[in-house]
């Protein structure tokens, strides 16, 4: 039996060395292996450490020859298709978007926004699919961005840490979004946006620069209020209430609460009033109007709003700080 | 109960793993629980080592014994089931043989277990305080639940003999316990139909109803001696075991999908909702799967090693058949894992597209390169055995000459399948490709619909080679006709399932808006092409029990599985394509059309085929033991690379989360905080596998001497009882 087991050893070892082997070679083949990347300056070799580290620009950009991504434009030389590297092609790029934006982009503007907006350039033969960078789980900060920023105008092109931290109004805008999406745990704006128009329908009650419904508060100016009351207001929504959005519940002559033909108590926002009538939202779809003859008073219900109090069972984490990074961008300034 | 220990060295010890769970709960309680996501984390090491590699051996040993200790009962249970009610005691005995091996693991399992809690606790100190404050619930849970396996466990083992014989018990007693398990029962399908238990998703309440209530249920009814009592006790094992890896998963997926907190990581939800995050539930269907796989490969290792050691042909005998078994099993736990894989990876996406994107195109691209590999290899061997084994059937050679083809078509699916939608090239290979930086061919092969074809075609291929080793030494059959009404019910309910299974997603598809998938509405033809596809995978069905029931089984397999494979591989595969083109996000539903017609196939085909050849002539009596050594050696490499696979998924899964504990909420700032290469990877996974595989053979060893000794010390009672007869016969005489 000894025997045995020594033959099934040796067989064991043969298997591991071959795994170790394919390990080895594969990790050789991809650019060895990456450490942890501790803070960096806002310079090239920050961003290069960056790129092929913490950011993983490397697992869908190649630079030249450097790398084995192809996923997305290869951000060196590469053939016909790429005769300029990244810090030159961004010259070029920024005519394109100055003409196409009519606001005057710079080549550190286009790098900015190749990173703080990707989708607003796709490269002819690409996907939109590049991730977002300053939310989890790549995370950058906003230092972090703009040391990759100068190791790309590296490529070719004039490193100017001054315009990186001066920024233009160009870049200033991304700033601000990346600045959002960080004080929200690392949201992405763009799909908070989808959240708040689509997957939550929050746009049923409020409106956002002139989109969206009547029954909540306006949003266009939300951010001016901070990240802790916003993040209050989605989570307990009946913890403090904009005045003129109050619960009011209605009590009847008889001094009971009123109750509307399917059976649900009348307590919502008042919509409008009249000298003869009042009308109460329940919700997006509910507007009761009611004749004052009817009521004895309207009463402030502190405890409650018609705002659900299950919206944050229904999101999830990513989802909630999407929509956090995406209110917090809301400044009540015109695009 | 009491452990002699004097009579067990180094067995047996369930109140171990007791004790270890009191500590793990002693270290949830001691630390403080209001530990906030965002604070700056603390790291510890112990004697300078790599903190993040030590939790990663310890995880992943505690994983490896833990898969073991979880799958193992599953089956022996079943085979106990099969044992039971055949009356064939060899059943009996190789049940009670797996459980054996189990013992010895169940203890250092614990170990791996306790060390892995203080590892975490010490090391990670933020973290963990973090997440016992939000499972502290569910910590308490799964201490309890330790009680519950650990009580099974001794009485499930020790109790064998003790609960073996007897007659029946009385009618009384057996109506109250089919009383309870009818009302069990009644529960269980109004927990199904959502009627009871908490808001949760369909993948845990289906997971919760087969595995807990459905169970336990039917074993109630099923009692009526005292064997069918210790059956019971192995579901309740089994029970136990798998809300155990349940709990624990909640965990791991609630580090990769939180839920019922905020950004800042308060808990905001409900204990429930942290339970059962996004991945809770995918991940444990997942590794279920796997544990069966593993346990079932682990035992016939152990069953390899016998045979190639045995010296007597009973010996030989006796192992080769316990192999065959245990291949068996894990075969069925292989077949379904691919699609519970995908399951968990498009839940990934739905959680994450970064994560999703840096999983199959990211840092892990070319780690799932390996894993197909390894996967590959997995059927690959598996089939390979299985025509090892029909030398040892008479009349098998009969189909030899299919051997060649199931080859060939499990070869190139698994070239294929390992086929990457892009290769890194340089500049010269990209204008020798005439710029494009796709290869002409090979870019369609590395696309998924090419992927999803080859692996049905590698199952089916699989299922095939089954097929031809049921039936090698099978001659004259017994017409379905003259074996009573048995066949024409069992086969009438298994079309009824197959019917079931693929027509309710057929409705689905024919009726699903194509705004759900956010496509304009002039897609649905491309729903429609599918679900009129699977209604006629239902009408073949339909043909299949029709023709079986009139004697024509062989042609009903024939035309049933050749469907099935057109339409599965060929007709989706190709048409997978035009919808990554036209409708892309529907490719999703075709990938669930392919797995429901192929576990159709597979339920009716095998339902047929065990009619179709019940009580037929046996051309020979199977030669158990004539099997070839280089057989034995593929049931230990499918040990080995099921073993080094777990370890790669492992760290797939838990590297996705990149940098963070928490996915979102925690992060990793620790200096281990990056993705180690597949090199480290494959150090680690190695060194596990290494070390696990020879643990196992320890204790395999340890298991033998205490069978030896057990033998021989009833060798020597009945040494002394002959004698002691004698002695009184002589002073009679």
């Amino acid at each position: 039996m000894t025997e045995v087991v020594g033959k099934v050893f040796v067989f064991l070892l043969v298997v591991l060395v071959t795994f170790l082997w394919v390990g080895h070679a594969i990790t050789r083949l991809t650019g060895g292996e990456k450490k942890a990347t501790g803070s960096v300056e806002i310079s090239p070799e920050g961003g290069e450490a960056i790129f092929w580290g913490k950011g993983r620009c490397f697992t869908c950009h190649s630079l030249g020859e450097r790398g084995s991504a192809v996923r997305c434009p290869n951000l060196g030389v590469w053939g016909e298709k790429f005769p300029l590297p990244i810090g030159l092609r961004a010259v070029e790029r920024a005519k394109e978007r100055s003409e196409e934006t009519g606001m005057e982009y710079t080549a550190t503007d286009y790098l900015v926004e190749s990173l703080a907006n990707p989708s607003a350039y796709i490269v002819e033969g690409y996907k939109d699919e590049m991730a977002v960078v300053y939310a989890p789980p790549i995370s950058l900060t906003l230092d972090e961005i703009k040391a990759v920023v100068s190791y790309l105008q590296s490529q070719g092109g004039d490193v100017d840490i001054e315009a990186l931290n001066n920024p233009t109004e160009v870049s200033k805008k991304f700033y601000d979004r990346i600045k959002a999406a960080s004080a929200a745990g690392g949201g992405d704006p763009g799909n908070g946006e989808m959240v708040f128009f689509e997957s939550a329908g929050c746009n049923e009650c409020h409106a956002i620069r002139g989109e969206g419904g009547r029954i909540g508060p306006d949003l266009s100016a939300i951010a001016k209020k901070g990240i802790k009351y916003i993040s209050e207001s989605i989570l307990q929504p009946a913890a403090s209430f904009t005045p003129g959005y109050e619960t009011y519940t209605v009590i009847k002559k008889d001094g009971k609460e009123m109750y509307d033909e399917e059976g649900r108590k009348v307590s919502g926002v008042k919509v409008k009033e009249t000298d003869e009538y009042v009308e109460i939202a329940l919700d997006p779809e509910s507007i009761v109007r009611i004749q004052k003859s009817e009521i004895k008073e309207l009463v402030i219900d502190k405890n409650k709003s018609i705002m659900p109090e299950e919206l944050i069972e229904a999101l999830t984490v990513k989802e909630y700080q999407d929509l956090l990074a995406f209110l917090l961008l809301q400044k009540g300034e015109k695009d | 109960m009491m452990v002699d220990d004097r009579k067990t060295p180094c067995r047996y010890r369930p109140s171990m793993y007791i004790v270890l769970a009191f500590v793990l709960l002693a270290c949830a309680v001691a630390i403080p629980s209001t530990a906030h996501a965002l604070e700056v984390n603390e790291y510890r090491q112990f004697m300078d080592l790599d903190s993040r590699k030590v939790v990663w051996f310890l995880a992943q040993m505690h994983l490896f014994f833990g898969a073991f200790v979880l799958g193992v009962p599953i089956f022996a249970v079943i085979i106990e089931i099969v044992g039971w009610k055949s009356g064939d005691k060899k059943f009996d005995r190789l049940a009670y043989e797996f459980t054996s091996l189990l013992s010895v693991a169940y203890a250092t399992t614990a170990a791996f277990g306790g060390l892995l809690a203080f590892a975490l606790f010490t090391l990670y100190p933020t973290f963990m305080g973090y997440m016992a404050g939000l499972f502290k619930n569910v910590f308490f849970i799964y201490a309890i639940m330790f009680f519950g396996e650990t009580f099974c466990l001794y009485l499930y083992y020790y109790g064998w003999e003790w609960l073996k014989g007897g007659g029946t018990f009385n009618r009384r007693i057996q109506w109250v316990l089919k009383g309870a398990g009818t009302v069990g029962l009644v529960f269980t399908v109004l927990f199904f139909l959502g009627g009871i238990g908490p808001e949760m998703r369909t993948d845990t309440r289906v997971f919760m109803t087969v595995l807990y209530f459905l169970p336990i249920s039917a074993g109630l009814i099923l009692i009526k001696d005292r064997k069918s009592v210790h059956i019971f006790i192995g579901i309740l094992l089994n029970v136990f075991g798998t809300a155990i890896m349940q709990l624990a998963n909640s965990w791991a997926g609630f580090m990769m999908s939180p839920a019922g907190v905020n950004e800042r990581g308060d808990m905001v939800g409900t204990s429930w909702q942290v339970f059962e995050n996004i991945l809770a539930t995918p991940i444990a269907i997942h590794r279920m799967l796997g544990n069966l796989a593993f346990g079932g490969f682990v035992a016939g290792a152990y069953a390899a090693i016998k045979f190639i050691g045995a010296t007597t042909p009973e010996e030989k005998a006796h192992y080769d058949w316990m192999g065959y078994i245990a291949n068996f099993v894990a075969i069925i736990g292989l077949i379904p894992l691919p699609f519970a894989g995908y399951y968990l990876g498009r839940e990934v996406y739905s959680t994450s597209a970064v994560m999703g994107n840096n999983m199959m195109g990211g840092d892990f691209s070319w780690t799932f390169i390996i894993q197909a590999m390894l996967v590959g290899s997995l059927f690959l061997i598996s089939n390979y055995y299985l025509w090892c084994g029909m030398t040892r059937i008479p009349g098998a050679e009969r189909y030899y000459g299919y051997i060649k083809y199931i080859l060939a078509a499990i070869v190139i699916s698994f070239a294929i399948w390992l086929t990457p939608h892009n290769l890194p090239l340089t500049g010269r290979e990209v204008s020798q490709m005439g710029g494009s930086q796709y290869h002409p061919t090979l870019k369609f092969l590395g696309l998924m619909p090419a992927k999803n074809a080859v692996v049905n075609l590698i199952i089916l291929s699989t299922f095939f080679s089954f097929l031809l080793y049921r039936r090698g030494n099978k001659s004259e059959r017994v017409p379905i006709t003259q074996q009573g009404s048995l066949p024409r019910i069992v086969i009438s309910i298994a079309g009824l399932v197959a019917v079931g299974i693929v027509g309710q997603y057929a409705i689905y598809l024919l009726g699903l808006d194509p705004k759900v998938l956010d496509l304009p509405v002039d897609r649905a033809h491309y729903f429609r092409t599918v679900g009129y596809l699977l209604l006629a995978e239902c009408v073949m069905a339909v043909i299949a029990v029709g023709l079986t029931l009139r004697d024509r089984g062989i042609l009903a397999q024939a035309l049933y599985l050749g469907f099935t494979a057109f339409s599965v591989v060929v007709f989706l595969g190709v048409y997978g394509f035009v919808v990554m083109e036209k409708a892309s996000p529907f490719l999703r539903n075709i990938a669930v059309s392919q797995f429901l017609q192929l576990i159709s196939c597979i339920v009716l085909v095998t339902t047929i085929d065990i009619f179709l050849f019940r009580g037929a002539r046996e051309i020979g009596s199977l030669r158990w033991g004539r099997m070839t050594v280089r057989s034995q050696y593929a049931l230990l490499l499918l040990t080995i690379v099921i073993t080094m696979n777990m370890g790669l998924m492992g760290f797939i899964r838990s590297g996705l989360r990149s940098d963070w504990h928490i996915f979102g909420i925690m992060r990793d700032t620790s200096m281990w905080s990056y993705t180690p290469s597949n090199y480290t990877m494959t150090q680690m996974v190695s060194l596990c596998v290494l070390l696990f595989l020879t643990g196992v053979a320890f204790m395999f060893w340890l298991s033998g001497i205490f069978s030896h000794k057990k033998e021989k010390e009833k060798e020597m009672e009945k040494a002394e009882y002959m004698e002691e007869l004698y002695l009184k016969e002589r002073e009679r005489t």
